[in-house]
């Protein structure tokens, strides 16, 4: 390749990285502009940078979206029962309609009433859990800093009710906000975590979201993180975990494609004894993107991990996925599971799989599989054999392709909720399949 | 009921079938039997719309409908039962939600309401009852894991909840002992009346000592060569298919 064929670099627009977070204690001003000055004018990745190969081509950073995003009007919160409930609308915690946990040992503020000890510590552990190389938008997220959502829970707390961050964007008019949240997870503590996108308008917005995460040990952690938003919201979110010795990570991630659609999950375990699940569904269709970039490393001997990831890709769509696996030199007796399977539902949708293991131990398993197949056409005609007409059997079996996963998320409103908008979102993709 | 007129099919570029004659009546079963690669299968996957098969020409009439004219979901509808030969195992979706979506997809089709979840729940334990399948299969994947037996079972009760008007056994017997042969048997049987018929495809006589046809088709190289009553099966089975002059290798050519 010659230089004449390289894509030029698309510089970072200026007004990305405007002054800004004059709520934040002064520790974490400081920080916001760190960030920001760092990445001014900052390269946007290309198809030529590895971790944005397929997906460079949807990250389109007009100017028109570096405003933040202002809410109008009342917000419509969906309504879940039995939950404690964080509202962080347009990236600012709004506590008016939150409902928080009053027990003693878990500690919940938002960024702009920490005072300057807490300030100085989060400050220290922001962006301490995500590989700067690989998520270079999170980078963003700290230099676009307006508020954040601090979560400490004191050791052996265990939450009584899941906690549910919903993340709401008011897209009325074009813009971005950028939501973040950090949790410190006391040892033995205990805590399910559920992460929603919602949205109200129809105008482009990008959401550029990180989560941190930080399991001591013992600790034990549900994170479901729910992104199904329409297309024209545009989501960047990176999700970043330690877990401590003897601690546990059950992840489930599920999405609907979008204009633009990326996750990138990085899970160190870092004590002996740590655990984590990494489960993730990505449906798209018409001309959706979606794509999920994970991370294990097991940085300790004695560590455990099990990954399953499953792509439904309709229409013309794009589903990408890169699991990679890091087994580091000390990290002996390590045992890493990878699964990657997807469906194409169109002969005209594209799905890239990447499975990258590295392994710098002799004494440990770790095992990778991936496949893109189609849906089976003998159960197909069985299913219609019974009078069960073609668009029905396929949703059903297009639903079986992921019945395991959703099965193994742990709250049933969420699994039942979960479970007709995937059947909706199949059905529709059928639908126009038709058409 | 079922009125097959020089009936042609091939797979592939393949001529299986080579002009079939078929004609039931309500109330009738018959038996098609012939030795392997004879084409028995194969109709019984032409009538139920099996796309690998390709008809090249001949007509079949189901009730007064152009059978051809119609997609596989609509043959169903219309009142046409496959039991396969081998059923396949579709893991994630539970038999119990399968069978109710056929069901009420069919009941509606016939102007009946459609059963709510408790309702049905007991008419298909009813129906398992009858095959002798422990109600546990409703719940697990359609014929995940299920043995070779608890598959013809399966299919059985399937049969039996959908009451269709012309049910096709596909070599429903193959690899079942003899008491899961009389089980199945009983359950085909109590099907049976005036205005329902069969078509059982069978290499052997023994399954229709249980369900006893009123004529017997011999099936080879793709055309029906003889037909009679009961009597022609059992004279098969003392015989072998040399008895007709059938060469079992040149069978299927």
């Amino acid at each position: 390749m010659t230089l004449a064929h390289k894509t030029p670099a698309t510089p970072l627009d200026t007004a990305f990285t405007p002054q800004g977070g004059k709520q934040l204690p002064a520790p974490l001003k400081s920080l916001r502009d760190i960030r920001s000055n760092a990445i001014t004018g900052m390269a946007l990745p290309n198809r030529r940078t590895e971790n944005w190969k397929y997906s460079s081509r949807y990250l389109k950073l007009d100017p028109e979206l570096a405003p933040l995003t202002q809410a109008t009007g009342d917000a419509d919160y969906r309504s879940v029962e039995g939950i404690y409930r964080l509202v962080i609308r347009n990236g600012v915690v709004d506590l008016d309609h939150s409902e928080l946990p009053t027990a003693s040992g878990v500690d919940i503020r938002r960024f702009a009433d920490l005072d300057d000890v807490t300030a100085q510590s989060v400050a220290k552990k922001l962006d301490t859990t995500l590989d700067h190389g690989t998520t270079q938008l999170a980078a963003l997220n700290t230099a676009r800093l307006e508020d954040g959502l601090l979560i400490r829970l004191g050791a052996d707390i265990s939450v009584d009710k899941p906690v549910y961050v919903q993340y709401v964007t008011d897209a009325g008019a074009s813009g971005s906000n950028y939501p973040r949240l950090m949790v410190e997870a006391g040892q033995g503590s205990k805590m399910t975590l559920v992460e929603e996108f919602i949205s109200n308008g129809e105008q482009p917005v990008l959401v550029d979201s990180v989560s941190e995460l930080l399991l001591d040990d013992s600790a034990n952690i549900t994170y479901i993180r729910l992104c199904m938003d329409p297309v024209n919201v545009r989501q960047v979110g990176a999700t970043g975990v330690k877990v401590g010795a003897n601690a546990r990570l059950d992840s489930h991630c599920i999405g609907f494609g979008g204009d633009l659609r990326r996750h990138d999950l990085q899970v160190r375990l870092e004590g002996q004894g740590g655990y984590t699940r990494l489960n993730g569904i990505a449906l798209t269709q018409d001309r959706q993107h979606y794509d999920n970039h994970t991370a294990i490393d097991h940085v300790v001997p004695n560590c455990d991990s099990d990954e399953n990831y499953r792509c439904l890709a309709a229409d013309r769509s794009h589903a990408v996925f890169n699991g990679r696996i890091h087994i580091h030199p000390d990290a002996q007796q390590s045992h890493a599971d990878m699964n990657n399977k997807n469906l194409l539902l169109s002969t005209n949708a594209e799905i890239d799989t990447k499975p990258e293991l590295e392994i710098y131990a002799d004494d440990v398993t770790c095992a990778h599989g991936a496949t893109v197949g189609q849906l089976d056409e003998s159960s197909l005609f069985y299913l219609t054999s019974r009078g069960i007409d073609r668009d029905t059997a396929a949703t059903m079996l297009s639903m079986a392709f992921v019945h395991e996963l959703v099965g193994q998320v742990p709250l049933e409103d969420i699994r039942e909720a979960v479970n007709t908008r995937l059947t909706d979102f199949i059905e529709a993709s059928f639908r126009r399949a038709a058409e | 009921m079922l009125t097959i007129k020089n009936l042609h099919a091939s797979v592939e570029g393949t001529p299986i079938l080579k002009g079939i004659n078929l004609d039931i009546q309500p109330g009738e079963v018959h038996a098609v039997m012939g030795p392997n690669g004879s084409g028995k299968s194969t109709l019984a996957q032409v009538l139920v719309g099996h796309e690998a098969f390709e008809v090249t020409d001949g007509e079949i009439l189901f009730d007064g409908h152009n059978l051809l004219d119609l997609e596989v979901e609509e043959r169903a509808l219309a009142g046409l039962f496959l039991a396969f030969q081998y059923p396949v195992e579709i893991p994630g979706v539970s038999n119990l939600q399968f069978l109710r979506e056929a069901v009420n997809n069919l009941r509606k089709h016939r102007g009946q309401n459609e059963l709510d979840a408790p309702s049905f729940m007991k008419l298909a334990k009813e129906k398992a009852k009858q095959v002798d399948l422990n109600t546990d299969f409703l719940k697990r994947g359609v014929n995940e894991g299920f043995s070779g037996g608890e598959k013809k079972r399966n299919e059985i009760m399937q049969m039996l909840l959908m009451e269709p008007r012309l049910g096709i056994l596909d070599e429903t017997d193959s690899g079942l002992d003899i008491d899961a042969l009389k089980t199945i048997a009983g359950g085909v049987n109590t099907l049976r009346d005036d205005n329902r018929s069969f078509l059982v495809v069978t290499h052997y006589q023994r399954l229709l000592n249980h369900i006893v046809p009123d004529v017997v088709h011999v099936l080879a190289g793709g055309q029906i060569i003889k037909s009679g009553d009961k009597q022609l099966a059992m004279e098969l089975e003392e015989h072998g298919y040399g008895w007709l002059g059938i060469n079992e290798a040149e069978a299927a050519g």
